[in-house]
């Protein structure tokens, strides 16, 4: 119940966080996302069995704030989460590595979920100039944030779910 | 006569003559190198003792100095940190005050609307949408589709509105489409947003001139927008070979990166002419 708790509380400072000051930090177009980046280092911990939850969660959170087309976020972050359940098993003797990997992958899936909802949805938004102008930089920023939301979720999910030592 | 005369007197006598002679001797000056030679030694030892004593003196009471210094000099310190925080407050406050009095201003020049000013709290979460969320929703009067500005010019208008807080769509957002007019050639354009949140007319005629700082200026056709809000100026046009019209990057008045407040036009009733476009 308190892991819960401390994890939506973690999801809803992480929210306000990256609507009021990560917004505005951005390179050219693009910028980090504060919420995949917890989703992507939450899901590579051992211990948590629940990150498909938060994903849901989230995306249904960002869903409703958003302007983007309903369930596009809640697409882009279960997609993300999958790849990093993906890589946690291949890649589980190096996190650190992992979390830069799915980084990487994880915004890529994103954006081009975003940029296919918001083409269906009818905006004018050409492939190539999205890619140059926010995903790139995206990625950018989230691979500079990365390490920083991993060591605090690391930290984190250290004390929400402390190792068994069998005696 | 001998009475006078006896030994006891005559030394008096003797004495009182010589104190005398000295004092002449004294006051016309003649003993003054004897006196130099008998003071200096006397002052130079004087010299010596005060210079000890002032020496010994500050050491001893020097500390207690340096430590009412360093007293004084910390609370000095803390009024200078105080008086630092004070000037920063009062910074914040003149800049408040500043945009609230240019609100003020854009009001007084447009008396024809009633406005809500509000505080923008956040924007939107997708670096492919440009919002702005604000602090004001249906409980303070904003409803959808009510333009926004702020003192400089157009700003977007209600996408989404709840109790206490609207989402704003900004007219650099990729969806965006502003029916505006150029004042200078009383020409008719569209303005365009773009992923990168720059702005550009489209539709204008290829037998128009138009020049780099030509006023745009928001037409009102559409039913969307007042007229006559001010955007931006042209920054350069652009001609393609075979295309039917040219097109314009826009410079914005408004920077759309560091907007803090707006104002709401509560009075302004949007036409939703959609339903009279026929579909294709």
């Amino acid at each position: 119940m308190i892991p819960n708790l401390v994890c939506l509380l973690i999801l809803a400072v992480f929210y306000i966080l990256q609507s009021t000051i990560f917004s505005r930090i951005t390179l050219i177009a693009g910028a980090s996302d504060l919420i995949l980046l917890f989703l992507l280092a939450w899901s590579l911990q051992e211990e948590v069995k629940n990150s498909w939850l938060w994903a849901v969660v989230a995306g249904v959170l960002i869903s409703i704030g958003s302007a983007m087309p309903f369930f596009t976020p809640l697409v882009g972050y279960l997609g993300a989460v999958s790849i990093s359940k993906l890589f946690q098993r291949r890649v589980w003797r190096n996190p650190l590595l992992a979390m830069f990997i799915v980084t990487f992958l994880g915004t890529l899936f994103q954006h081009a979920v975003y940029a296919a909802g918001l083409i269906v949805s009818g905006a004018p938004i050409a492939w190539i100039e999205s890619l140059d102008s926010v995903t790139i930089p995206s990625v950018l920023l989230n691979l500079i944030f990365a390490l920083p939301i991993y060591a605090i979720v690391n930290d984190l999910a250290g004390r929400l779910y402390p190792l068994e030592v069998e005696v | 006569m001998m009475k006078i005369f006896n030994s006891r007197n005559i030394q008096t006598i003797v004495i009182i003559l010589i104190v005398g002679g000295l004092l002449f001797l004294a006051l016309s000056g003649y003993l003054t190198p004897i006196f130099n030679l008998s003071l200096n030694p006397l002052i130079s030892l004087e010299r010596w003792l005060s210079v000890r004593y002032i020496s010994a003196r500050d050491l001893l009471t020097t500390p207690s100095d340096v430590t009412a210094l360093r007293e004084q000099n910390a609370v000095l310190e803390s009024q200078v940190t105080q008086l630092q925080t004070q000037l920063i407050e009062m910074e914040e406050r003149l800049g408040e005050a500043q945009v609230c009095f240019a609100l003020l201003e854009f009001g007084r020049t447009n008396p024809q609307y009633d406005y809500i000013a509000a505080t923008v709290i956040g924007r939107e979460i997708s670096p492919f949408l440009q919002y702005i969320i604000i602090d004001k929703g249906t409980e303070q009067g904003v409803r959808y589709g009510m333009p926004v500005v702020t003192q400089q010019g157009l700003v977007g208008r209600v996408d989404a509105v709840i109790a206490n807080a609207s989402r704003i769509k900004l007219i650099t957002d990729s969806t965006s489409v502003v029916n505006v007019r150029l004042q200078s050639a009383e020409i008719e354009a569209q303005l365009l947003g773009s992923l990168t949140g720059d702005l550009s007319l489209n539709m204008i005629p290829l037998d128009e001139i138009i020049q780099p700082g030509d006023v745009v200026l928001t037409s009102g056709l559409g039913g969307n927008y007042p007229p006559n809000i001010f955007i931006g100026q042209v920054l350069s046009t652009q001609q393609r070979e075979n295309a039917l019209f040219q097109t314009a990057s826009i410079q914005p008045i408004v920077d759309f990166s560091s907007i803090n407040a707006v104002l709401v036009i509560n009075n302004f009733q949007s036409v939703d002419i959609s339903p009279l476009i026929p579909e294709q």
